[in-house]
């Protein structure tokens, strides 16, 4: 007995001493003036490779925006307004079949070597050489890039594409000619010690943490403010989640639960802002027989509670979309209010979606299910992504509002690998899905959803029109989008556009996806607001990161 | 000389089997014994509830109807999770999805076992070591790991699929004990006697073997009942059931999703864990009941007021 | 000698049918579930890794089945359990090293800390037999058993992590204000974190040794040899000790080989709750993320420690008793 006495003694000093030395958390942004360390908050779900190639799909967010920069940025968030980086102006050639870029002098690289014309057409040069760099595609619209001058670039276009401009000067990051060229295989080089003209250094990268400190040679006088960004691999939300409640750290972009108990309550200094930029939509096969009726589209638009929808599955983060597509409140200045409303606004109306799917010939069956004169029901399967406890959540209550006005949907909660084996080759019947690519106006994502050359038949992977729309008219539009600079002429087709949808309900929006965004103004000022939206929060959205951080100041 | 075909019985009365004599044996051991009367009480009090989960909660309990994250009241016995549905309905309701797991791999696994165990040891021979070999290498493969991967690789599933991954994995351990029992049943004298009498072997696993190890057999159903619910919500609670289906694993995988315990929602989260963690004591109780009943050793002793020097003797079964 | 033979005759096959179980269970399942998993890193992986994970899950191969099978054997001996597709490009062996240390702290210290404790209040609950202990240790421990494991570790976090604040409650170790290293610090940041976790896994683990300590005891307290014991006058705690325990405690080390299985379970879903980095959340996080290799890996990795420590304890068990070994 007293062996046992002894030893318990033992573990509970021990315990003890633990509990003494933990460390408290650390108020690491209290440090004033120019000594302040920046902590992140992003998980990322896996440690870091410590590989910073800017054309490597799970690097670039570590290294555009930190170390690599672009050309030109351009603000998703104000309609495109554009702050010159490494080009400072820029003109289309006639036809907007060229586009010529004036490049910054003054700029060194990290290593001290000067940028120059010929770093820029390097760059393009590469993404065309090695396709697989070519993230964004800009050589499907390219045709050629030459230096015309020590700082001037001319790129020539195979075809007229004026919203590339985005992917083109946004979107590019530009790499040093001196050292890729020596680069054997530049898909698979990791690029450990990266040398960019950008705000950031990495020094040191572990997997478990990345340390940026900021470039002496930055070409912006006195820039960066901030000396010290702390970038740690968090391998779980929730832990990202607490670092960011107890203030250790300061610039979050993660999803929190109930994020008023969780993280606004425990300062004053917590705030967050989702910036709605993409729809989350309900889409349907166009190809199915049932659901190629546009007036079943239409009846699910009316019978889905989309305000419902945003509260109850996105707890109000996500607001409420609205049929003609348009992202509100980012791109309300080309929203068509008057079209949208007399277009039957398509707000909740069960008794209107009963109303058209009567007209199109269906009864409500003694099951609860809507059938027509041929014995065919309305039910259908639904595909999402399993993973997203929101979008499941989402679809619990859209399958309700839908039984509710006799249209059966069942959910499929698939993994993210089996919900892209089903959704791009068409095998689905309906799909909650959200595009992907963010643009500088509704257009972006408009195309990818309307345009016939980003969809396949049914078995083929389409790019991103999965339901399979095609109308030769749409496409006209959109061609001519592409070959114009004129703002009134884009006004007026994306409100042709807004007339598509309204009509002919091609998808269903249902919520606007937003970017997570949590921010701590007790040791940093000069964070992105609602107010003053200069660019695009969220620590993973680049170039918009390198915005970010030149404008955050410590107090 | 001819052997009376049925020993010991009068003629014309209809034959009583065994196992009614086990059943009534056990009934009164469970009154007896204060912990199976509790455990039994539970067990009955959950049986019910699933079987009329409309009575006590009125709402329907996936319908996200009300208004999110209140408290409990009076209106929401529990309060409402994140969804506006009320949590009290989902537990109530909740209820039914895990009585069904509890009892049909408990069944299912009980059966099998009983055919493997009682096969092995009576078929004896090269059946015996291939089986018991079987058993012996399942026993020891961590089961929740290899569930794990089973569902993973399934991509999750819902509760047929929760069902027959855990009952495939799970019957080695009650296999091993039943066949332990019938080896050392095979020699006693009444089986011999059935024996001598002409008796089919089938005939005497099913009437004679089995029936006397009554017993173990529903102590083996109560195991593996309880350990149904408890790898049933594991599974559900990581996120490897069906989110959909209203359970208790599948409120706990939501309330986790949401950080209940950070956001001031306690309850999502503890409730139906204190509820497996109840339903899970009642078949433990009647569990440990039942060992008590069988190695009476293990009977808790009854202080009586004695002289001192006239003490019990511990292991002696003298209460 | 025979019997360690026979032993480990038995881990042999054991671990070859864990391994051809691994092998069967992707080929198995209807529609690979590799096969999406696979076309989607088709054009990332090289021709080494891509064919060396075409073995493990029987995809795209052309080859029989015994030679895949033959293939893989080759592979699992050699160590190559491919690469991870969540921690892409680090090899499924290197991700798991980093989390091994954290689950045997973790579970080694538990166990170890769960048996001493364990077995004494088994021993002076069985000696006070009737005593209050006693009759309060049976019912309190039954009860414990069926307490889903995450639920104690979600009631400690409740109490002491969020209401309280005294303990952290996520992660191995802050990750924001500590590096991994032998400073004060750090080793002081890992034990704080790992507080919670362990006396989680040390409370619902911990009522088995009781109980089965208890209960052999009891029945050893029964023997003759006690008895005589006790007549000699020999005094109580020497009886205790000297006699009954360390007779008890034999039948406690095969439970506790028994019991791995649920210290594992145990540990997985704990490590969970509490994002402790080590393989039973690594696990979960390779489910999560379809990380196939990495998952196979990790159960192969469970499934041979379980089998080495039952080994081991039934090697301890022959030495320190000599019926066993002739038992055969």
């Amino acid at each position: 007995m007293r062996r046992l006495t002894r030893f318990g003694v033992i573990i509970a000093a021990g315990l003890l001493a633990a509990a003494c030395s933990s460390s408290s958390p650390s108020n690491t942004g209290a440090a004033a003036g120019k000594n302040s360390v920046l902590t992140i908050s992003n998980e990322n779900g896996a440690l870091w490779t410590c590989g910073f190639n800017p054309f490597n799909g799970s690097d670039t967010l570590v290294s555009v925006g930190f170390v690599y920069e672009p050309l030109v940025y351009v603000n998703p968030l104000q309609n495109g307004a554009t702050t010159p980086m490494l080009a400072t102006s820029w003109t289309w050639g006639p036809g907007n079949k060229s586009l010529t870029f004036d490049i910054r002098q003054g700029v060194k690289f990290t290593d001290g070597t000067p940028l120059t014309a010929a770093d820029v057409a390097y760059t393009f040069d590469l993404l065309k050489k090695y396709p697989a760099l070519d993230l964004t595609g800009v050589w499907s619209v390219l045709s050629s890039v030459t230096q015309t001058g020590q700082y001037q670039v001319t790129l020539n276009f195979s075809t007229p594409a004026v919203p590339w401009f985005y992917y083109i000067a946004d979107q590019t990051p530009i790499v040093p000619e001196h050292i890729w060229s020596k680069i054997a295989n530049p898909v698979s080089y990791p690029d450990a010690h990266p040398v960019g003209s950008g705000p950031y250094e990495v020094n040191p990268c572990t997997p478990a943490n990345i340390t940026y400190t900021a470039n002496p040679h930055y070409w912006q006088p006195g820039e960066p403010h901030i000396q010290t960004l702390k970038y740690p691999a968090f391998t779980s939300n929730n832990t990202a989640n607490d670092e960011l409640a107890t203030g250790q750290a300061q610039w979050g972009a993660q999803y929190i639960p109930g994020i008023q108990a969780f993280y606004t309550s425990k300062s004053p200094d917590f705030h967050y802002w989702f910036p709605p930029v993409l729809n989350v939509a309900l889409v349907p096969n166009l190809t199915n027989p049932l659901l190629s009726n546009v007036l079943i589209r239409q009846a699910m638009a009316y019978a889905i509670n989309r305000p419902q929808v945003s509260n109850i599955g996105e707890s109000g983060y996500e607001p409420a979309a609205n049929q003609a597509g348009i992202v509100t409140p980012t791109y309300s200045g080309w929203l068509d209010t008057s079209q949208l409303a007399s277009d039957g606004g398509y707000g909740y109306d069960p008794a209107k979606a009963k109303q058209l799917l009567a007209q199109a010939g269906y009864h409500l069956g003694s099951d609860g299910i809507m059938v027509n004169a041929k014995g065919q029901k309305l039910e259908f399967s639904v595909i999402n992504i399993g993973d997203y406890s929101d979008w499941v959540a989402d679809m619990q209550v859209i399958s309700q509002d839908l039984k509710a006005v006799g249209i059966q949907v069942t959910p499929q909660n698939l993994t993210n690998t089996d919900y892209d084996a089903d959704l791009f080759p068409g095998n689905f019947q309906l799909a909650y899905v959200e595009q992907q690519t963010i643009g500088p106006g509704p257009y972006y994502e408009l195309n990818d959803w309307l345009n016939s050359a980003d969809t396949a038949p049914i078995g083929k992977t389409a790019a991103t029109n999965y339901e399979r729309y095609n109308n030769a008219a749409t496409d006209a539009l959109l061609n001519q989008y592409a070959a114009t600079t004129s703002t009134a002429t884009q006004h007026s087709i994306v409100d042709q556009l807004e007339q598509v949808m309204l009509t002919q309900v091609p998808l269903i929006p249902v919520t606007e996806g937003v970017d997570w965004y949590q921010y701590d103004t007790a040791s940093f000022t000069g964070w992105p607001t609602p107010s003053d939206p200069y660019a695009q929060p969220p620590v993973w959205a680049y170039p918009d990161n390198e915005q970010v951080l030149l404008h955050l100041r410590p107090r | 000389m001819s052997i009376p075909l049925s020993l010991g019985q009068p003629a014309g009365e209809p034959r009583r089997l065994p196992s009614s004599h086990a059943l009534a044996r056990m009934g009164r051991a469970v009154r007896s014994n204060r912990k199976a009367t509790v455990g039994a009480v539970l067990l009955l009090f959950f049986i019910l509830v699933a079987l009329f989960p409309g009575v006590i909660a009125h709402d329907n309990p996936s319908l996200d109807a009300y208004q999110p994250h209140l408290g409990p009241s009076t209106a929401h016995l529990l309060g409402t999770t994140a969804y506006g549905q009320d949590m009290f309905a989902q537990l109530v309701w909740g209820t039914r999805n895990v009585m069904i797991i509890a009892f049909t791999v408990g069944l299912a696994t009980t059966g099998i076992a009983v055919l493997v165990g009682v096969a092995a040891a009576y078929l004896g021979g090269l059946w015996d070591s291939s089986l018991g070999v079987l058993t012996d290498v399942l026993l020891v493969i961590p089961l929740f790991p290899l569930l794990i991967i089973i569902a993973a690789y399934a991509h999750g599933g819902g509760t047929l699929l929760l069902i027959v991954v855990i009952t495939v994995t799970s019957w080695s351990y009650t296999a091993r004990q039943l066949r332990s029992q019938a080896l050392t049943l095979r020699s006693r004298d009444f089986l011999q006697a059935a024996r001598v009498r002409g008796e089919r072997r089938l005939y005497v696993i099913v009437m004679e073997v089995i029936p006397t190890m009554t017993s173990l057999i529903v102590a083996s159903f109560l195991t593996n009942a309880l350990y149904a619910i408890l790898f049933a919500s594991s599974l559900q609670f990581i996120g490897l059931g069906d989110p959909n289906t209203v359970s208790w694993g599948t409120m706990l995988y939501w309330a986790q999703n949401n950080a209940a315990l950070q956001t001031g929602q306690p309850l999502w989260a503890i409730a139906p864990g204190a509820c497996i963690a109840v339903l899970g004591a009642a078949f433990a109780l009647l569990n440990y009941a039942f060992d008590e009943i069988g190695n009476p050793a293990l009977r808790p002793v009854r202080r009586r007021a004695r002289r001192p020097e006239l003490r019990t003797v511990p292991g002696s079964g003298r209460a | 000698m025979r019997f360690a033979l026979r032993r480990f005759g038995f881990f042999a096959v054991t671990l070859w049918a864990a391994l051809t179980l691994n092998f069967l269970l992707p080929r198995l399942m209807p529609g690979n579930p590799a096969l999406a998993m696979m076309s989607k890193f088709h054009g990332e992986l090289s021709p080494q890794s891509l064919n060396a994970l075409e073995i493990l899950f029987g995809v795209n191969t052309h080859t029989s089945l015994a030679s895949q099978y033959v293939s893989y054997l080759h592979q699992m001996v050699t160590g190559n359990f491919g690469t991870s597709l969540d921690f892409y490009p680090a090899s499924v062996a290197s991700v798991i090293g980093s989390a091994i240390w954290w689950t045997l702290g973790l579970v080694g210290v538990t166990t170890i800390l769960a048996f001493l404790l364990g077995t004494g209040l088994g021993i002076v609950a069985a000696w006070r037999r009737g005593g209050r202990l006693d009759s309060l240790l049976p019912p309190v421990f039954v009860i414990a058993s069926a307490v889903p494991y995450f639920l104690v570790a979600m009631v400690l976090v409740l109490i002491f992590g969020i209401s309280l604040h005294w303990l952290p409650y996520l992660g191995g170790y802050n990750v924001t204000s500590d590096t991994p290293g032998f400073s004060l610090t750090f080793i002081g940041d890992v034990l704080s974190h790992a507080i919670l976790p362990a006396l989680s896994l040390l409370i619902t683990t911990i009522g088995t040794w009781i109980l089965t300590m208890r209960n052999t005891m009891i029945t050893t307290l029964a023997e003759d040899y006690v008895r005589m014991a006790r007549a000699k006058g020999l005094p109580g705690r020497r009886i205790m000790l000297d006699y009954a325990a360390r007779n008890a405690i034999l039948p406690n080390l095969t439970g506790f080989a028994m019991s791995l299985g649920f210290v594992v379970s145990g540990a997985i879903l704990i490590e969970y709750v509490f994002n402790y980095p080590g393989v039973g959340y690594m696990l979960l996080q390779a489910v999560q993320g379809e990380d196939y290799p990495l998952m196979q890996a990790l159960f192969l990795l469970i499934t041979v420690a379980v089998l080495v420590a039952i080994l081991v304890a039934d090697i301890a068990t022959a030495l320190l008793d000599p019926r066993t070994r002739t038992a055969g």
